[in-house]
C-alpha cells in the first residue's frame, strides 16, 4: 500500500461524504454547500426539538399549561418554575446525594484504574496475564443483571440506603483499567528508566511521571465515569428505598407515576431540566473528553 | 484497535539495567500493591455476584419469611418449561425461517473468507439451528408455561433490540457519514445530535413521556395543526414499542455516531486518493474503501448496541411500566419484578443467570472478532 502523507492530501478528496467538486453535472460548490447546511440544520434542528419543548414549558407558568401545553414557545413566560425547583420535596436531598455519589465514583474509579492499569502494564510479576484476562472477563458480565446478589450483599449488612451501598459496586469498572492499562503500556520506558536509575521507589514513579502523562485519559475515563453514574438508574432505584436516598435519577423518575393527571408540569418540567444541568454542564465543557472516553472505551484507537 | 492482547504483549522493560535496581521481589510487591484497592472491589462486587446468583439460582429464596431451601434446578425449570410441552416442526415458522436466513448468510459470508473462519461459520450455523430448533417447542392445547411472562419478556426485549439495533447503527452511520468533513460547524451539528445522550434516562423519558401524550403533547399538538386527534402512542400495545424505540433512538444515536466518526477519521486517506485517481465515484468509494475500512467499528457498534438494548430498562420501565398489558414488559424488567414485587430472589437470580449466558455469549464473539482484527 502506499502511504501518503496526510498533508498532500487535499480535504475534498479525502472526505467520502463529497464528491469531487470537478465533477461533470453537480452543482457549483456553493448551491450545495447551501444544500448541505439546509439540510443539517433542518435535522439537528429536529433533533433539539424535544429539549426545547422541555426548556419552554420550564419557563412557562402552570395554569397556562392547565389549558394549552401543546405549542413549541413557550405562550406566557415565568421564572417561578425555576425559582421553586428546590422549595418543595426533596430535589436538594437528590443533588447531593447525586453529588456525593457522582465524584467520590469518579475520583476513586480514576485512582483505582490508573494504579491497576500502571501494575497491568509497567510492573512484571508473575499471574499478571492471567490477572489481567480475569479482569477483561469482567467485561462480559451484564452490568445491570447483577443486582440481585448485590442487593443481598447490603441488604444483608443493613446498608441499604447509604452512600456505600450506591458508591462502592460501581467501582467494580474493568473497562477503566482496560482503558488505563492501554495508556500506560503505549508510554516508551525510558521514562521511566531515567527516575529509576536515580533511585526513585516505585509509587514515585507513579506519581509524579506516570500520572501526569496520563492525564488526557484519565480525564477522558473521569468524564465518561460522571456521566454514567450521573444517569445511573436500576442500581440506585434497588438499593434507596427511602425517598431521601434516591438520586436525582431515580428521583425524576419517581415524580412521573401519573402523567395525565399531572397540574404542575412547568413543575416538572423545571425539575428535569436542573437535573440534568450538571451533565450539560459537563457536556458543554468536556464533549471532547466525554467523546475520547467513549471512543476509548470501546478499544477504538 | 488493541485487543487485551496486544496490550500485554511489548515488552515491559526497555534496558536490562533495570534488573540491577529493582528485584523481581519487589515487582511481586509493587504490582499487587498497585492492583489491590482494584481487585479488592473488583472480587466483592464483580466476581462474587457472579457466583453468588448462580448459587442463589439453586434456592427457592424468598426476601420475606421462610428460610433459604435447596430446589435444584426447580428454577430453571420454572423459567423454560410448562405443562405438556410439545414439539412440531413448523411452529412459529416465521421467525424460524427468518434465523435461518441470517445463520446461513453470516455462515456463507465467515466461510467464503480466507482464514480460519471456518470453524466461526460452523458454530454460527449450529448455534442459529439450534436456535430455531428450540423455538419448535409450545405448550400443547392443555398445556402453558410455566411462566409465559418471561417468554413475553423475552421476545419484547429481541424485538427491541431487533429493531432498534439496524436503527440506531444505520443511522449512526449515516450522520457520521454527513458530518466527516471539514466544513463549517460540522462540530456544532454533532454537539446537538450528541448532546441527549449525556440526559438521564429519567429526564429523557419526561420529555418523551409528553412529547408523546395525546391530549397534552407536542406531537398531538402538531396533528391538531392538520386537524387530527392526538394519538395514544404509549396506551396503545401496538404503538408502545415502537414509540419506546423511537425514544431509544433520540437518546443513543449520538454514542454510536461518535464511533462512526472516530473510524471513518482513521480511514487511509491516500485510499480515497488511489480511488479517485481510478476514476472510482462516490458510491464506488463508500463500497469499497469506506465500508471496508469500517469493518471493525461495525462489529464493535453492533455488539455494544445489542448489549446495551438487550439490558434495556429505564425508559420502559419509566414510561410503560411494562404495559399496556405487558406488551413493553422486557428482560430486566421481568427480573426486577421477580426480585422485588413477588420476592422470589432465587428465580431472579436463575433469571440472571440468563441473561448473563447469554450476554457473554455475545461478547464472546466479540472477543473472538476483535482478536482476529487485532
Amino acid at each position: 500500500m502506499v502511504t501518503v502523507a496526510p498533508s498532500a492530501v487535499a480535504p475534498d478528496t479525502a472526505v467520502p461524504s463529497r464528491p469531487i467538486p470537478s465533477k461533470d453535472g453537480q452543482p457549483p460548490k456553493r448551491a450545495r454547500s447551501v444544500r448541505y447546511h439546509a439540510f443539517l440544520i433542518i435535522a439537528a434542528g429536529t433533533w433539539f426539538l424535544p429539549l426545547l419543548w422541555m426548556i419552554s414549558l420550564a419557563l412557562t407558568p402552570n395554569d397556562v399549561l392547565q389549558t394549552s401545553s401543546t405549542s413549541l414557545l413557550p405562550t406566557a413566560l415565568t421564572l417561578d418554575n425555576l425559582f421553586n425547583v428546590f422549595n418543595a420535596g426533596d430535589l436538594l436531598r437528590w443533588f447531593l446525594n447525586s453529588f456525593v455519589v457522582t465524584t467520590v465514583t469518579t475520583a476513586l474509579t480514576v485512582v483505582f484504574c490508573a494504579m491497576a492499569g500502571y501494575a497491568f502494564a509497567r510492573i512484571d510479576f508473575p499471574g499478571r496475564r492471567a490477572l489481567f484476562v480475569v479482569v477483561i472477563a469482567g467485561l462480559m458480565v451484564p452490568r445491570e443483571g447483577m443486582f440481585i446478589p448485590l442487593f443481598l450483599l447490603f441488604s444483608g449488612t443493613g446498608q441499604q440506603n447509604t452512600y456505600d451501598a450506591l458508591i462502592l459496586p460501581r467501582l467494580a469498572a474493568p473497562l477503566g483499567v482496560f482503558i488505563m492499562t492501554q495508556f500506560f503500556s503505549k508510554v516508551p520506558a525510558e521514562m521511566e528508566e531515567a527516575a529509576r536509575i536515580d533511585g526513585a521507589t516505585r509509587w514515585r514513579i507513579f506519581v509524579s511521571i506516570m500520572l501526569p502523562l496520563a492525564r488526557p485519559a484519565m480525564a477522558s475515563l473521569a468524564i465518561f465515569t460522571f456521566v454514567l453514574t450521573w444517569n445511573d438508574y436500576l442500581w440506585p432505584l434497588v438499593i434507596s428505598t427511602k425517598t431521601e436516598w434516591f438520586t436525582v435519577t431515580t428521583g425524576l423518575a419517581s415524580l412521573q407515576s401519573n402523567f395525565a393527571a399531572t397540574t404542575n408540569l412547568g413543575d416538572l418540567m423545571a425539575r428535569g431540566l436542573v437535573g440534568s444541568l450538571p451533565l450539560l454542564v459537563v457536556f458543554l465543557l468536556f464533549q471532547r473528553q466525554l467523546i475520547r472516553g467513549i471512543t476509548l472505551g470501546s478499544g477504538e484507537k | 484497535m488493541t485487543s487485551s492482547d496486544t496490550v500485554l504483549r511489548r515488552p515491559v522493560t526497555a534496558s536490562p539495567r533495570r534488573k540491577q535496581t529493582l528485584s523481581r521481589r519487589t515487582d511481586v510487591r509493587d504490582g499487587l500493591l498497585f492492583l489491590a484497592p482494584f481487585l479488592l472491589v473488583y472480587a466483592l462486587f464483580l466476581l462474587y455476584p457472579v457466583v453468588q446468583s448462580v448459587i442463589i439460582s439453586g434456592f427457592k429464596w424468598d426476601l420475606l419469611g421462610a428460610k433459604p431451601k435447596f430446589i435444584g434446578l426447580d428454577n430453571y425449570t420454572h423459567m423454560l418449561w410448562g405443562t405438556d410441552i410439545q414439539w412440531s416442526p413448523g411452529h412459529a415458522w416465521v421467525a424460524q425461517l427468518i434465523i435461518i436466513t441470517i445463520t446461513l448468510l453470516i455462515a456463507r459470508s465467515l466461510f467464503l473468507r480466507a482464514g480460519r473462519r471456518r470453524a466461526g461459520a460452523v458454530a454460527v450455523a449450529v448455534v442459529g439451528l439450534g436456535i430455531a430448533f428450540v423455538l419448535g417447542f409450545h405448550p400443547g392445547p392443555d398445556g402453558a408455561w410455566n411462566d409465559a411472562n418471561f417468554w413475553t419478556s423475552l421476545q419484547n426485549t429481541l424485538v427491541f433490540t431487533l429493531v432498534s439495533t439496524p436503527l440506531l447503527v444505520g443511522l449512526g452511520l449515516g450522520l457520521a457519514l454527513l458530518l466527516n468533513n471539514k466544513r463549517k460547524a460540522g462540530g456544532f451539528y454533532r454537539a446537538i445530535f450528541f448532546l441527549p445522550y449525556v440526559l438521564p434516562v429519567s429526564a429523557v423519558t419526561l420529555i418523551w413521556s409528553y412529547m408523546l401524550n395525546p391530549d397534552r403533547g407536542l406531537i398531538a399538538g402538531f396533528l391538531n395543526w392538520f386537524g387530527l386527534s392526538g394519538i395514544p402512542f404509549l396506551s396503545d400495545p401496538n404503538l408502545a414499542m415502537p414509540s419506546i424505540i423511537v425514544t431509544t433512538v433520540w437518546w443513543s444515536v449520538g454514542f454510536n455516531l461518535v464511533l462512526f466518526l472516530a473510524g471513518l477519521q482513521d480511514v487511509e486517506p491516500s485510499l480515497y486518493e488511489a480511488a479517485s485517481l481510478d476514476g472510482a465515484g462516490y458510491w464506488k468509494k463508500f463500497q469499497h474503501v469506506t465500508i471496508p475500512g469500517l469493518s471493525h467499528v461495525f462489529v464493535l457498534v453492533i455488539i455494544t448496541q445489542v448489549i446495551a438494548s438487550f439490558q434495556v430498562f429505564g425508559q420502559v420501565y419509566i414510561m410503560t411500566k411494562g404495559g399496556p398489558g405487558t406488551s413493553t414488559e422486557v428482560l430486566i424488567q421481568h427480573i426486577y419484578e421477580a426480585g422485588f414485587k413477588n420476592y422470589q430472589l432465587g428465580y431472579a437470580s436463575a433469571l440472571s443467570v440468563f441473561l448473563f449466558v447469554v450476554m457473554a455469549a455475545v461478547s464472546a464473539i466479540q472477543f473472538r472478532l476483535i482478536a482476529k482484527d487485532a
